[in-house]
Order: structure tokens, then C-alpha cells, then sequence
């Protein structure tokens, strides 16, 4: 990474520019303009800390994250008018949540630790995650090896929470009519964007997912950049039409399918009279959890579309 | 710039996020300022170890390179902040509905 050292330093200020700026905006329109610039900033650190899996993580969800954002605000924009040009805070409080900040920061600065940074793990993990795991992607190797039960538990509270998005935006009598245009007006320019972007999105997804296990990208970045596809055709083709029952049903099925897997593959490494293909099980997991995480992502867009339709 | 130096500039910004959540009026702007909070933590973690000219953990020939844990924690990390601000967006709906505005004030008057 030729120039680190003198670019790093320069996207740490603007990001935190960038955090000032949001946090000062009072225009709802414009904070949402601040935030995409902020996301693409905080991709850029990310890169340059060396971590190409976490920028891509970063990337494909800061576009889904704000098209949410701006789905959620257009559907209140009738109630947002009160808030968006606030009264300027009295200096009380304007200062006192500063200076209660300020001590708060300035002791977790106080306690940070200043120790060497232990290597031992990351020595154990580099070294070894090729004979164990399979791969040339570290983080791959960790995420779908080594600490598989993390990843487990994460696509638990990925169900957890869509769950929680279903029931809270559960309103009968204001339920979106299946097959329904929406109230969104769509321009044309929009539309054959679209559609000429979407074969190229679509290679991408499969790219970042097949390819997962030796170049940044895996089934999380995947997932979202194929729930990102669902949110195009809507705008391309401005229906309600997918059946929403079904993808929910479908992704629990699948989370069965990954702890099953999972499971199958520490079995199989623990064991010796049994070969096992490291390479198809990185893919098939990738697949699983990209499946898994596009369902969850296109099931928490198409409720926000359906929120308040009549 | 040195891992403690990042590591400075994360709680800083961690701090900001928390200045946006406990002072902001409109329940949006909470949300987001919520969001900064996730990505102070994102870098704070990253920092753990870093120094100039380190490599991505990525490749056949690894010597000099960043600590892939981290890295895997945080992408996860990453996905269940979004998912956690799709919650978060659907409360505020859900709020809205029900006290016609999105300022905290006027929620807490209504309360009362």
C-alpha cells in the first residue's frame, strides 16, 4: 500500500469533518446527502487500514442503508416539516451534553491500553488457516472457520431482527393490495438506468459470492448487492408483487441449512477417514449466507415500501 | 499515522455519534447519528495493530499482514448495524404514526 502513511491521516480528518457536519445539519435532505458522503469516506479509511473485506462490506451497504433511510423519510415526510429547521438550542443546552462528552471521551483516551500488540493469534491464524480452512482469504477462513459460531448467531440476530421489522410494521387494515403499483412516481431516465446497470450488478453478485474465498467479498456483500437487484426491479417495474410469506419461510429454511452445514463441517475436519472438499464447502457456505442475507435485506425493503399504501 | 493516533481519532468520533444521539430533536437524525457510532467502532477496531505499509490479509504469500479477526468481526459487525437501523426506522414509522410527529419533544409532551 504505496502512500498510506501520508493519505490516511487526511480521511481521518474529513471523516471526522464529515461526523461534525452530520451531527450540526439541520436539513433532512441535505443530512442525507452528508451520510452517503460520509459512507464513501469511511469506505476509503477502511481501505486504507488494509481491510478490502470490511470497505466492500461498508460499500454495498451505505447504498442499501441510505436508500432505507430515504424510503423511511419520504413515507413521513408530512410529519418531518417541524423538525427540519430547529430553534438554536439554548447555550445550556448546547454545552452541557459538550462538556459531558468531552470528559467521557477524554477518560476512554485516558484508558486506552498502551501495550505492544500481541501477535501470537494472528501469526496462528495467517499461517494456518490454508491447511485448516481451505482458501486464500483470511477473513473468509475465519468467518466461515474458525469462528463459525459467530457468524451462526449473527444470521440468528439477522432473523431476530427482520422479525422484529415484519411485526412492528404490522398494520391490517393498511396492508399493501399484492400486484398493486406503487404511489412512488418513477422517472424514465431512472428505469433504462436501471436496467442497463442491473446485468452488471447481478455479474457483480456473483463474482463477490463464488469468488469470496480468495478475493475480498463473500456472501454478506454478495447478499446485500442481491437484494440491492429486488430494489432496482421495483423501480424499473413499480410492483408489489413478490411473495413476501414465502421469502420469509424460505430464509428460515436456509439459516437451518447454514447451521447444518456448519455443523457437518466440523464434524467432518475432526475426524480422518472422511476427505472433504474445503474449496466447495467455502462456496456452498457463501452461497447460503449471500441467500440469506439478500432474502433479510428484500424482506425489510419491501416492508418499508408496503408501510403506509392505501 | 500510528495505530494510537486511530485509535484517538475513533473515540473522538464515537463521542460525536453520542453528542448527535442524546442532543438531536428530530428522531431521524438520532438514527443516524447512531450509524456514526457504529463506524467510530469499526476503526477502532481495525487500528488494533496497525502500522504504515501493512498488507490485507488477502492473497498466497503472507508475510506483513493485518490481523484478519478483527476484520471478520467487524463485517459482522457491519451487517447487524444495518439491520439494527432497520429497526430503528421502523419504530420511528411506528411512533410517527401514532403521535404525528417525528420530534422527541412533542413525543414526551404527548406522553405526559
Amino acid at each position: 500500500m504505496i502512500g498510506t502513511g501520508f493519505i490516511l491521516p487526511i480521511f481521518i480528518f474529513f471523516w471526522i469533518i464529515g461526523a461534525v457536519l452530520i451531527v450540526k445539519e439541520q436539513h433532512i435532505h441535505r443530512l442525507l446527502v452528508t451520510l452517503g458522503i460520509f459512507s464513501c469516506i469511511s469506505f476509503a479509511c477502511y481501505l486504507l487500514l488494509a481491510s478490502p473485506d470490511v470497505a466492500m462490506a461498508q460499500a454495498v451497504i451505505s447504498v442499501f442503508a441510505t436508500i432505507t433511510f430515504i424510503v423511511a423519510f419520504e413515507k413521513y415526510y408530512k410529519y418531518a416539516d417541524r423538525s427540519v429547521i430547529q430553534a438554536k438550542p439554548s447555550m445550556v443546552k448546547f454545552l452541557a451534553p459538550l462538556c459531558f462528552c468531552i470528559v467521557l471521551a477524554a477518560m476512554f483516551i485516558y484508558f486506552i491500553p498502551d501495550y505492544p500488540f500481541a501477535t501470537a493469534l494472528r501469526d496462528q491464524y495467517v499461517s494456518m488457516f490454508k491447511t485448516d480452512i481451505g482458501g486464500e482469504n483470511a477473513v473468509t477462513a475465519i468467518y466461515l472457520g474458525y469462528r463459525l459460531y459467530d457468524t451462526v448467531f449473527e444470521a440468528l440476530i439477522l432473523l431476530v431482527s427482520i422479525m422484529a421489522v415484519i411485526h412492528l410494521s404490522h398494520y391490517k387494515d393498511l396492508a399493501a393490495p399484492r400486484g398493486m403499483p406503487s404511489e412512488i412516481q418513477n422517472s424514465d431516465i431512472a428505469a433504462v438506468t436501471i436496467r442497463l446497470v442491473c446485468p452488471i450488478m447481478m455479474l457483480l453478485c456473483i463474482f463477490l459470492i463464488a469468488n469470496g474465498h480468495i478475493s475480498p467479498g463473500g456472501g454478506f456483500q454478495g447478499g446485500v448487492v442481491a437484494a440491492s437487484l429486488f430494489v432496482c426491479r421495483y423501480m424499473i417495474h413499480d410492483l408489489y408483487d413478490i411473495p413476501i410469506v414465502q421469502v420469509i419461510n424460505f430464509e428460515k429454511f436456509i439459516f437451518v441449512g447454514i447451521v447444518l452445514l456448519g455443523a457437518l463441517f466440523i464434524y467432518l475436519s475432526v475426524q480422518t477417514y472422511f476427505p472433504i472438499n474445503q474449496t466447495a464447502y467455502l462456496v456452498a457456505m457463501n452461497m447460503l449466507i449471500g441467500l440469506k442475507v439478500a432474502c433479510g435485506f428484500l424482506i425489510v425493503f419491501y416492508r418499508f415500501i408496503a408501510f403506509e399504501r392505501r | 499515522m500510528s495505530s494510537n493516533m486511530l485509535e484517538i481519532a475513533s473515540v473522538f468520533m464515537f463521542f460525536i455519534g453520542f453528542y448527535g444521539v442524546i442532543t438531536s430533536k428530530s428522531i431521524i437524525k438520532s438514527i443516524v447519528a447512531i450509524s456514526l457510532m457504529e463506524a467510530a467502532v469499526v476503526v477502532f477496531f481495525l487500528s488494533f495493530g496497525f502500522i504504515d505499509g501493512i498488507m490485507p490479509p488477502i492473497g498466497t504469500d503472507l508475510v506483513n499482514v493485518a490481523d484478519p479477526l478483527p476484520q471478520a468481526l467487524m463485517i459482522t459487525a457491519i451487517i447487524i448495524g444495518v439491520a439494527v437501523t432497520a429497526v430503528n426506522l421502523t419504530m420511528m414509522i411506528s411512533l410517527c404514526r401514532q403521535f404525528n410527529t417525528m420530534d422527541w419533544d412533542d413525543v414526551r409532551k404527548d406522553t405526559e
